[in-house]
């Protein structure tokens, strides 16, 4: 029993950030139904970010929590503007244009960041120091619980329900949903739908940032290929939730944590990833609107 | 295509073909050494990427995963030949064959899917292909390190072992498969496909089996690749997961799209640039992907519709 | 069961009826189409003819009712099924391939009555070109019928609008439908072109195709068909010949907020 626990501790910790990833993958699909392929590698470029603020020595020695903040804000905003920045470049230019040349694109910008990383800051993993955060458990029952596994679910419980008040409690949430819908009816309806899908390119990723961050500070380490690997999961995630609906990528992110957690007690490492895989083709054949349904724009 | 009365511009532009490869023949003799083998792998090549664009530029299906029939082919190849003594040319069509059954097993289930949720299927048969090869499934694939000491062909009770000799086989494996594609392109199927990509809705109303005939793309484009992996095999004398993995499918989607959809010409040269261009940017040395990642950006923004895009041979 | 030949109904609709989500978009409607005769299917905008033609060709699949067509069941049946049946059919808003000659887009229609399979097309045999000239022999015979021989080889999708309808026609036509059905064939057009449209319809049925017609433009509609269905959010208000029809106080009610001139047509 306590080992279901432990694994269940773990799988919601895990499902976390997955969730936070997936919400970027699902929030732009839903406006531009586009597989944007480089998420995955922005979100791997904010765990780097904030590891060079962590290990700046900014603060001095006691520079603790606000450090830490630091390198989530410092992060989520650079990886944002990149975002922000990938859209207009990479994928504005392509909006009338065949589907696949923005996949492309989209796949080049992959490329692009994952070497940029490289080349910025090393091929070699980098590891995350042993003291950047406070070494502390809790015990529940005879699992336990760290800290950095209570700061990855409570914050991503928090910007999670922040992000969902958004969308469904404010004038620009409610745009964003309605370009997701019908974008020529958004833009008929007086909505600004280049801003609004500049703002899901700048969310969404940001989002993604402190989730990249948060697989660096619970891995601890990060190299620059990690993206694709993580990237690809949360999509599946976000397929399995439903894609374009921004619930769906949560309760997808949480599945698949747990069933990563689960399965890892059973199944070799190596096989793992080919049964997350199976389990999305399965998702695909019976269910490919996923759990809670797709919400995309629809183009007729 | 059924095309109008061919102007000599027409003519002309339909000559370029044939002459490229003709002049291609001429490669071991006028250039030597490693030339021979970059244009024996880009032959290869060619043809896994024409494969490619029957399914995903003709047929018009996201397919990300294309790979895995070219490894399918690839490994038939070497372990009927070195598990179980099979000469070479034996070993090609079953290669075919069994890529082939493949794809239309793969593709069964997942023909119904929109494009998207097509191409993350299609991303996962990869996964878990390569995933299966390493871990040494049913004990013939190798594990990680593959199937080495792949023998070569015999023709007539002559060895083609030479570099020249496998050249000129890759050469004309291409030759046939431009062939079938010219035909592909003059016949039934060639259109259904067309039609099916361009308004799937229409085309059933007119009578066409849409299930049926994109299965058959898939079947025929796993095929061709099939036959690829074989001469592929030949070439290097051993296989492994490694020449399989998705990225690999990632670089043919993009030869199809960055070439020009559903066009010999720019499949072709699409084929050319994913290999020379890294080999050109290798003085660039750890820049190399990083600059390819900008290239494919800025030609997908400047060309969306590839660089060399179907024309008419007017 | 009967059957068309012994005077019969080519198609039967027997109180069929579809739901979307809550609204019920079609409401046990029943109607015949005779072997031989041109029948309109009217009603305003929004009445749900599209709906049924959707329904008689596979699109979709009816929730109850079924569709009997020269005696055979065909209700919810892929299109591609519906089609080998000898129902073909035109669309409202002109379904042309793009990017595709108007000769390789009326070729689709041959489709069925292609004999290559798909090894001799990749094989390119001699029996395989023959039969592709013979296609395409055939196909330019259409054409020529419908005065299309001059664009050819021009994209179908370039081409003005009239045009366009002709071509999209012209490929069921190569197909030899027994029941051909048209969505809106007048809509876009002018009066000149929708009086040459009528006289299209006519020989297409005196070639020998039943023919069933959703149109707004009363001159096709009352000048051309034999029989006319009215219908007004998915139910049958009215049947009968066209000058019963106009006279018809529910048609009339039903009309009212639409454009006055049709109703008075």
């Amino acid at each position: 029993m306590d080992v279901v626990l432990q694994q269940f501790i773990n799988g919601v910790t895990v499902g976390g950030f997955y969730a936070l990833i997936a919400l970027g993958y699902t929030m732009v699909y839903g406006v531009l139904k586009l597989i944007n392929f480089a998420h995955g590698d922005l979100c791997i470029l904010a765990a780097f970010i904030g590891l060079t603020v962590l290990t700046s020595g900014l603060g001095g020695a006691n520079a603790g929590a606000l450090l830490l903040a630091a390198a989530f804000i410092v992060a989520a905003v650079a990886v944002g503007i990149a975002g922000a920045v990938l859209e207009f470049t990479a994928y504005r230019p392509l909006r009338k244009a065949h589907r696949l040349s923005a996949v492309v694109s989209a796949l080049g910008a992959s490329m692009l960041i994952e070497n940029g990383i490289m080349l910025i800051w090393s091929p070699q993993v980098q590891v995350f120091p042993a003291n950047l955060l406070p070494d502390l458990t809790w015990k529940i029952g005879s699992a336990s619980i760290s800290f950095v596994q209570v700061m990855i679910i409570a914050g991503s419980l928090i910007l999670m329900a922040a992000l969902y008040f958004y969308v469904h409690h404010t004038r620009f949430g409610t745009a964003i949903r309605a370009a997701a819908i019908d974008q020529d009816a958004a833009r008929l309806m007086g909505i600004n739908v280049n801003r609004v899908i500049a703002s899901v390119f700048v969310v969404g990723p940001a989002l993604g940032a402190v989730g990249g961050l948060f697989v660096g500070l619970y891995y601890r380490e990060a190299y620059f290929n990690m993206g694709w690997i993580y990237g690809l999961n949360a999509f599946i995630a976000a397929i399995i939730g439903g894609i374009g609906n921004i619930p769906g990528a949560m309760l997808g992110g949480l599945l698949l944590g747990l069933f990563n957690a689960f399965a890892a007690g059973y199944v070799s490492s190596s096989w793992q990833e080919a049964i997350t895989f199976a389990l999305l083709i399965a998702i695909l054949l019976v269910r490919p609107t996923g759990i809670l349904g797709e919400r995309v724009a629809e183009k007729i | 295509m059924v095309a109008p009365r061919p102007t000599a511009l027409g003519r002309a532009r339909r000559a370029l073909g044939p002459a490229f490869w003709l002049l291609g023949l001429l490669v071991p003799v006028l250039l030597g050494g490693s030339w021979i083998s970059i244009l024996a792998i880009f032959a290869i090549y060619a043809i896994v990427a024409l494969s490619q664009d029957i399914v995903l530029g003709r047929a018009g299906m996201y397919d990300m995963g294309h790979a895995v029939y070219f490894g399918v082919g690839a490994y038939v190849t070497a372990i009927l030949n070195t598990r179980l003594g099979w000469p070479i040319f034996a070993t090609w069509p079953i290669a075919i064959v069994v890529a082939a059954l493949v794809g239309v097993v793969l593709s069964a289930g997942i023909v119904k899917l929109r494009g998207d949720y097509l191409l993350v299927a299609t991303i996962g048969f990869n996964i878990i292909f390569v995933l299966a090869l390493g871990n040494n499934v049913a004990d013939v694939t190798g594990g990680p390190d593959g199937i080495f000491g792949i023998g070569v062909p015999q023709l007539f009770g002559t060895a083609l072992s030479s570099q020249g000799a496998l050249f000129y086989l890759d050469w004309l494996a291409l030759a046939a498969v431009l062939l079938l594609m010219r035909n592909l392109e003059r016949s039934r199927i060639g259109r259904v496909f067309r039609y099916l990509k361009e308004d799937e809705l229409a085309a059933t109303t007119l009578g066409i089996d849409a299930r049926y005939y994109k299965i058959l793309a898939f079947a025929i484009g796993a095929g061709v690749a099939g036959a690829a992996g074989t001469l592929f095999a030949v070439q290097l004398a051993s296989v492994s997961p490694g020449s399989f993995v998705f990225t690999e499918s990632v670089t043919l989607f993009a030869i199809v799209l960055v070439g020009g959809q559903a066009s010999i010409p720019g499949v072709l040269l699409g084929t050319a640039l994913m290999f020379v261009v890294p080999q050109v940017f290798r003085g660039l040395a750890q820049y190399r992907y990083f600059a390819f990642g900008i290239a494919m950006i800025v030609v997908m923004v400047l060309r969306p519709q590839g660089i060399w895009p179907r024309g008419r041979a007017r | 069961m009967t059957s068309a030949r012994a005077g019969g109904p080519l198609l039967e609709l027997d109180g069929i009826s579809i739901s979307f989500g809550g609204l019920r978009a079609v409401d046990d409607l029943s109607f015949r189409v005779t072997e031989g005769e041109i029948k309109g299917l009217i009603g305003p905008n929004g009445a749900g003819k599209t709906t049924v033609f959707n329904m008689i060709t596979g699109v979709y699949r009816p929730d109850e009712g079924g569709i009997r067509f020269d005696g055979e069941e065909i209700t919810g049946q892929a299109p591609h099924r519906v089609a080998r049946h000898g129902i073909l059919r035109t669309f409202q808003t002109i379904r042309l391939f793009a990017g595709m000659t108007v000769l390789e887009n009326v070729l689709a229609g041959q489709h069925l009555r292609t004999r290559q399979t798909w090894w001799q097309s990749l094989l390119g045999t001699p029996g395989q070109r023959r039969e592709e000239r013979a296609l395409v022999e055939r196909t330019m015979e259409t054409l020529q019928h419908l005065d299309l021989a001059g664009v050819a080889h021009e994209v179908a999708t370039s081409l003005p609008y009239g045009v366009q309808r002709r071509v999209e026609l012209a490929r069921t036509l190569v197909a030899g439908p027994k029941l051909l059905i048209l969505d809106e064939p007048a809509a876009g057009l002018n009066d000149r072109e929708s009086a040459a449209l009528n006289d299209t319809i006519t020989s297409i049925r005196d070639g020998g195709v039943t023919i069933l017609l959703v149109e707004h433009d009363m001159n096709v509609v009352m000048n051309v068909t034999d029989s006319i269905v009215v219908i007004n959010f998915g139910k049958k208000i009215a049947e009968g010949g066209p000058a019963e029809i106009q006279r018809d106080p529910a048609v009339i009610e039903a009309y009212l907020g639409q454009d006055d001139e049709e109703a008075a047509a």
